[in-house]
């Protein structure tokens, strides 16, 4: 069972699911025209993906405390 | 003193900038990574062109296939890019036509950069009559929809109408950068091509009088 933390209710949130897409395709276009090789895009997307996830969960958690507890 | 360009082992270590490909950058401003494969890179030219047009066909879903298009000017209010009174122009510089159609729908200048699939929209555009039923090849695709329906979608929908033209505009300005990379290469050089370079010149350098 999953514990009753207010901010989990965010995920039930639908557009949210359609991010990882855009994470996705933005990390590996942005990384394959840095080099042309596998390993360094691999490597470089997967830094750039969890960079933006990193930052668009900071921008969800500081809107969603601005939102409830301000 | 010198103001001569550095010389020396360091200098004829850099590598060569690659001549500019305009050829392969207009093929991938057409279609994304096409312009890749042209040049050989074929599996980074497919990466491009599923990725890009995933990205931008998926936001066109989310719209409801009503994001991508260019409105009648005509019918909207009038568009200036300096606006009356300035110091420059006392009249303003008002756009007019096509670019007026672009002011009121600035995110086409976004989605224009994925090519072929934003052409769609230039030509309803160039063919609208208001009241006259959608038909041609393209039918109602790209074509600017009535204004209560986009009004009622964006009242009855969640967000997904505005994620799906943010789709489709990053889609498009993901491209310019698969477009320079057709041009110019990597941001980091050809390393591939950079390194098998001198085993490809070991193999081919034959004396002529052997």
């Amino acid at each position: 069972m999953l514990p009753s933390l207010p901010i989990l209710e965010l995920a039930v949130v639908p557009y949210y699911w359609h991010l990882p897409l855009l994470i996705l395709v933005v990390s590996l276009v942005y990384s394959a025209t840095r080099f042309d090789q596998w390993g360094p895009i691999f490597r470089e997307a997967v830094r750039w993906g969890l960079r933006l996830s990193a930052f668009l969960l900071a921008i969800v958690v500081i809107l969603y405390v601005v939102a409830t507890y301000l | 003193m010198s103001n001569s360009a550095p010389s020396g082992p360091r200098r004829s270590n850099e590598p060569k900038p690659q001549p500019f490909d305009v050829g392969a950058a207009f093929l991938s401003y057409l279609v994304p990574g096409l312009g890749q494969i042209y040049q050989g890179r074929v599996a980074k030219g497919l990466l491009f062109c599923v990725a890009l047009y995933t990205l931008f066909f998926y936001g066109m879903y989310l719209g409801h296939g009503m994001n991508v298009y260019l409105p009648d000017e005509t019918k909207l209010p009038r568009m200036f890019l300096l606006s009356r009174g300035n110091a420059v122009f006392k009249d303003g510089v008002e756009l007019t036509g096509f670019s007026a159609a672009v002011g009121h729908r600035i995110h086409f200048l976004g989605q224009f950069w994925i090519g072929v699939a934003a052409w769609p929209a230039i030509w309803q555009y160039a063919h609208f009559e208001e009241g006259k039923e959608p038909s041609g090849v393209f039918g109602s695709f790209q074509r600017m929809p009535p204004e209560s329906l986009v009004n009622q979608i964006q009242n009855e929908d969640d967000k997904k109408w505005d994620l799906g033209w943010v789709f489709t505009v990053i889609a498009g300005v993901l491209n310019i950068m698969v477009i320079y990379d057709a041009l110019a290469g990597p941001a980091f050089g050809r390393t591939v091509a950079a390194a098998r370079e001198p085993e490809v010149r070991k193999n081919v350098a034959v004396p002529a009088n052997t």
